[in-house]
């Protein structure tokens, strides 16, 4: 469209509508520049990508799917074989999926490390983590649609957990379920969550979040590590938004090779959507049966406690500790004062080491790196394993404690080390998973407390 | 507002270029995402529907002077029996595609949609239909059983 | 009432209770054995053993003080003995009633060679009189016990002239094993006898027997070294055919019969009927055959033993015919087959077994592709070579069986990598599963039909094998094409994004330059 027409249809607009203001934004609205790499700026983008992707991958699949006990796995074999490029559809759904959890959790990561959660941009972490927890409920919700042997007994597993939840426990477990135990009515449930419910909420949120975004801007660094000569931010149109388009480009056409290239996924368990046989309710529960990827730290976590605990059952304590984990992160914004404060505040940065440290630990365990020898048959040694994770965490503990202590001049290490306290005593030691974490936890809130005594001045936690 | 662009447009040829550049690229990329769509919301063509045997309740039918809808692949063949002769023509009406039926009274088959009348041997007596029935071909089997097959074009 | 003093033994005698419950007060004779002391000062019986007495009802354990009591024998090893068999209560009621068996296990009492112990080794007894054999032995166990084949009777206090009469004495015992056959011919030769215990066994064993290869070199010429009823059955252990310890059990027939025909100086001296010494070696071979690894590495008892070709009572070597028959019950259509085959007749003609003359009897092999071989030196080419020199159509027809089967089964062999490739790349392998299942099924029919040793026949089975050959190659080829397809496809989707890219990376580089040449 030449200028000219562009001005004029542009112009009728505007009468009716009033756009200029709009325009007037968009040809301001910039990207903090002058701090940190832009790098990270990225992420939300491609988060939203993938996303997009799965929308029209999905609206796709669904033409053809169709849930039922008869007809859940065969159209999605029908699909797959039959329907030209019914197996690149599907395959792209499945890698999507995948991309965009990890698109999801490294945006989540760089605006953790960043502070970008500080005041005023509160509300965009906790509408960003509830996006996460959708995004979960997808992945969870989705995995059972093909109704094959392998999603039939992760559902199984998963569906479990629920049980732990005080007083509503068991309801809840029917609920989900549509009866006692995972049968076509699970999926039924699990169909109108996956394609009607999660996507409404998770538009409803994106809004939001990209609402809160627009009016305030996208968060500029800290004033700490803003360089000395302040550059302008890059405007977001068009050039941010072109780099955002070729970086899209090029995550779309890494997409499509993955797809050709690994059609079923990488084929690591909890990560491998072959077709394979249809569910059996009857059949034995599969050996090496795992959950995705994303839960597994969960599932190994339940899989630490016993199965009761100062006088309650097990499961509900695990429960009860992911809850407070998670509802910590969620209000880190509020936590972390001295970030509201524009001031360093490496303590949240190793927090969310601690984390991942924490969270890497239990999958590589649930994964039994290490407890297996190649081609050995039988029940993995989970001592084994323990040691060859410890080792795995520890390394890239130390890792990146040091990139931290010479590049970022961090000096505060009380939760990753911790967290690597209990790896090491779990792993190496052969302590209990639990008693290492008891010990851990309460050495660092004597850490933190000895901290704390020793600056008064800062009367906030530091 | 920002200062105003240099008055001198950047020489036309290069901008021009990428810009003509991006639309192929763009046009390039849209096919190759958009044939793989295309193709897969295509409708499957099911194979062209071979030989139908009537059930033991449409021969009933038959018999009693009704006519039977029977479906071949995706095509509706309308089966009926006058004067001991069996006859049988496409269903689907030519003009909008409606399913025909058959009067026996009048020894016409009528389409309800426009009012389309066809003689049993599928020509057009009244109406809206511009073609005739496409014919069908309905044998009596040794057995007593009724085999319809497609007619010649 | 009476329900009332077994409630109450029941609460006494759990086992469970570990002793917790006071201890039952037991008839008084074997309190005092319990008083006894060894040579070494410490009582001979143990808790352990009054857990076990405690452990029996209380009419039981009457029965075995008044046993062991009337009988006058010094107890406490001699009850330590018996109670080391660990009896069920039904079982210790048959040993204690029977005085035989109280008295024969008395070491105090008898001498070594007519001692029945728990453990014949340890305590210097002949083999044969082992008491654990005996209570599981089928006889024992339906109550016919000692007397019923020695004589005599059970409640006898002392040995009685009555054994005399039915037991042979020992020279006459030691002269030969002929009595055997009618000793136990006596009973189970007797039809309404034998139903009374076990109408479905069959009683022509002894008839049968007669008329047996060992039946003969026994009774006829009166040969002590040929098999009877003991030398299979055993004496006093004997057990039912279907229990897996019994020495006639399928799995262990081979063993059984191995005992002596697999014995080189046992069997020295014995000869076929054209002269010939016996080998000795069948057992070897069938352990090595893949009858014999059916039977005795996977247990399956639908594999033959000795017993099925050769017959059990009325062992003989097996008529050349009637060991194919015996084949023919399990490999139905590979017998059917080679009945109409020109080689039934030719093998008739030379008098050759049916089957085992490819196939081999003792040591039958997996049958591999190799076996139909036109070689000179092979199985078909050795004997055409001899007997069929003036029809080279016969080995021609082996050469063609072999190259044909050959051929379908490297392709087959070439298409299962192949598929397994496509089917990681995500292609749909379904259709071509099927195709190369239709080929091994061809394949099967194919090697099945080589026994009718006639060309059309063998080309009912092999012509559709090869047609799936082709269809399998065509879908595989079709396979490739798809596979190449998508790759070409990524390829394109690939170029074409790439040269997207690389405009809007131009153009975010011209924008940049006008930035940072104009204003912001």
């Amino acid at each position: 469209m030449s200028q000219a027409r562009r001005g004029r249809v542009l112009d009728w607009l505007d009468e009716r509508y009033g756009l200029r203001p709009l325009l007037d934004f968009l040809k301001h609205k910039e990207v903090p520049r002058g701090g940190h790499s832009l790098v990270w700026y990225y992420l939300g983008g491609t988060t939203l990508f993938f996303f997009t992707v799965q929308i029209f991958s999905g609206v796709l699949l669904l033409m053809y799917y169709q849930p039922g006990e008869a007809t859940s796995y065969e159209s999605i074999r029908y699909l797959t074989t039959k329907v030209p490029f019914g197996w690149l559809i599907r395959s792209v759904h499945c890698w999507s999926a995948h991309l965009m959890i990890v698109s999801l959790v490294a945006h989540m990561f760089s605006t953790l490390m960043l502070k970008a959660y500080r005041p005023p941009r509160e509300l965009t972490w906790v509408s960003g983590f509830l996006l996460f927890a959708v995004a979960l409920g997808f992945g969870f919700s989705g995995y059972l649609l093909p109704w094959n042997e392998l999603a039939f007994f992760a559902t199984s597993v998963g569906t479990d957990s629920v049980k732990g939840v005080p007083l509503i426990g068991q309801w809840l477990l029917e609920v989900m379920r549509g009866g006692q135990d995972v049968s076509i009515n699970t999926l039924y449930r699990f169909f109108a969550l996956h394609v009607v419910v999660l996507p409404l909420s998770a538009i409803a949120i994106i809004g939001l979040h990209l609402l809160f975004i627009q009016r305030q801007g996208m968060a500029p660094p800290m004033v700490h590590q803003r360089h000395a000569t302040a550059r302008q931010g890059l405007k977001f149109f068009p050039d941010f938004f072109l780099r955002d388009l070729l970086l899209w480009l090029l995550c779309l056409t890494a997409l499509v090779t993955l797809v050709f290239l690994m059609p079923y996924g990488p084929r690591i368990p909890g990560i491998d959507w072959e077709l394979g046989k249809k569910a059996n309710p009857l059949a034995p529960a599969y050996p090496g049966i795992k959950p995705e990827w994303y839960f597994l730290w969960i599932y190994q976590l339940l899989k630490e406690f016993p199965p009761h605990l100062f006088g309650l059952e097990g499961p509900q304590v695990a429960l009860a500790l992911v809850t407070v984990l998670l509802l910590t992160w969620a209000v880190v914004p509020w936590l972390d004062r001295r970030a509201a404060r524009e001031q360093p505040s490496p303590a949240f940065n190793d927090l969310g080491v601690a984390a991942l440290l924490f969270i890497g630990f239990l999958t590589l365990k649930a994964w039994d790196i290490g407890g297996l020898r190649p081609g050995q048959a039988g029940l993995p040694d989970a001592a084994a394993s323990a040691r060859a994770c410890a080792f795995i965490a520890l390394g890239a503990g130390a890792a990146v404690t040091l990139l931290r202590f010479v590049l970022a001049r961090h000096r505060w290490f009380v939760l990753s080390g911790a967290a690597l306290l209990q790896v090491t005593l779990h792993g190496l030691a052969g302590v209990g998973y639990l008693a290492a974490g008891a010990i851990s936890v309460a050495l660092a809130a004597v850490a933190v407390a000895v901290l704390r005594r020793r600056t008064p001045r800062e009367a906030a936690a530091p | 507002m920002t200062a105003p662009d240099r008055t001198e447009p950047p020489p036309p040829t290069r901008r021009g270029f990428i810009d003509w550049l991006i639309g192929l690229g763009f046009t390039g990329w849209f096919a190759s995402v958009a044939y793989p769509v295309v193709r897969y919301l295509a409708p499957l063509s099911s194979s062209a529907g071979g030989a139908v045997r009537l059930s033991a309740e449409d021969l009933a039918k038959l018999d009693r002077g009704q006519f039977v809808i029977v479906r071949s692949g995706e095509a509706r063949v309308i089966v009926l029996q006058v004067d001991g002769a069996l006859r049988a023509l496409d269903a689907r009406c030519t003009h909008e595609g409606c399913t025909v039926q058959f009067v026996p009274g009048e020894r016409v088959v009528w389409c309800a949609c426009h009012n389309g009348r066809f003689d049993l041997e599928g020509r057009v007596l009244a109406g809206p239909p511009p073609r005739p029935l496409g014919k069908w071909i309905a044998a009596r089997e040794a057995d007593g059983g009724v085999v319809v097959t497609r007619g010649k074009a | 009432m009476t329900a009332l003093p077994w409630l109450l033994l029941l609460l006494a005698a759990d086992p469970a209770d570990g002793g917790t419950a006071s201890p039952r007060k037991l008839p008084e004779y074997l309190e005092e054995l319990f008083q006894e002391k060894g040579d070494d000062g410490q009582p001979v019986l143990s808790a352990q053993d009054r857990a076990k007495l405690e452990a029996l009802p209380e009419h039981t354990v009457q029965l075995i003080a008044e046993k062991m009591d009337k009988l006058t024998v010094s107890g406490a090893p001699h009850l330590k003995r018996l109670l080391t068999l660990d009896l069920s209560p039904q079982l210790a009621e048959l040993v204690f009633q029977d005085n035989c068996i109280v008295c024969h296990t008395d070491a105090e009492a008898q001498k070594k060679q007519d001692l029945f112990s728990p453990d014949p080794k340890a305590d210097g007894s002949p083999a044969h009189l082992s008491l654990k054999e005996v209570v599981s032995d089928v006889h024992f166990r339906k109550g016919l016990s000692c007397s019923g084949c020695h004589g005599g009777s059970p409640d006898a206090p002392r040995m009685t002239a009555d054994i005399a009469a039915r037991w042979p004495k020992k020279e006459d015992r030691k002269q030969g094993r002929a009595w055997v056959v009618d000793f136990c011919g006596r009973c189970h030769g007797d039809p309404s006898f034998m139903r009374g215990f076990n109408p479905g066994l069959p009683t022509d064993q002894v008839a049968k027997f007669k008329e047996s290869q060992h039946g003969l070199l026994l009774l006829q010429k009166g040969d002590p070294k040929a098999a009877q009823c003991v030398s299979c059955h055993g004496v006093h252990g004997i057990l039912r055919a279907s229990s897996p310890r019994s020495t006639v059990n399928a799995a262990r027939v081979p063993e059984t019969c191995g005992h002596c025909h697999a014995d080189a100086q046992y069997m020295a001296g014995y000869t076929r009927a054209d002269g010939t010494p016996l080998p000795t070696d069948q057992l070897e071979r069938f352990k090595a055959s893949v009858h014999g690894k059916a039977l005795l590495e996977k247990g399956d008892t639908g594999a033959p033993a000795c017993n099925d070709c050769h017959g059990n009572h009325a062992a003989q070597p097996p008529q050349v015919a009637s060991v194919a028959q015996v084949c023919r019950t399990c490999h139905a259509q590979n017998g059917a087959l080679f009945d109409g085959s020109k080689h039934k007749m030719a093998f008739e003609k030379h008098g050759w077994p049916e089957c085992g003359q490819c196939h081999g009897h003792h040591d039958i092999q997996e049958p591999t592709d190799a076996l139909v071989s036109d070689a000179p030196d092979g199985l078909c080419g050795s004997c055409h070579k001899e007997h069929a020199a003036d029809h080279p159509e016969c080995n021609q027809g082996a050469a063609y069986f072999r190259a044909t089967i050959g051929q379908l089964a490297e392709s087959h062999h070439a298409f299962e990598p192949r598929i397994e490739r496509f089917a990681e790349l995500g292609l749909d392998v379904e259709p071509i599963l099927a195709s190369a299942a239709e080929l091994e099924e061809g394949l099967i029919q194919s090697r099945a039909r080589i026994h009718a040793f006639d060309r059309g026949g063998f080309d009912l089975a092999a012509a559709p094998a090869r047609a799936a050959v082709q269809k399998t190659e065509g879908l595989l080829a079709a396979a490739e094409q798809e596979r190449r397809f998508r790759r070409n496809g990524l390829l394109g989707a690939i170029g074409a994004g790439g040269l997207l890219a690389l405009a809007l990376w131009l153009k975010i580089r011209q924008l940049d330059r006008r930035r940072r040449g104009g204003d912001s």
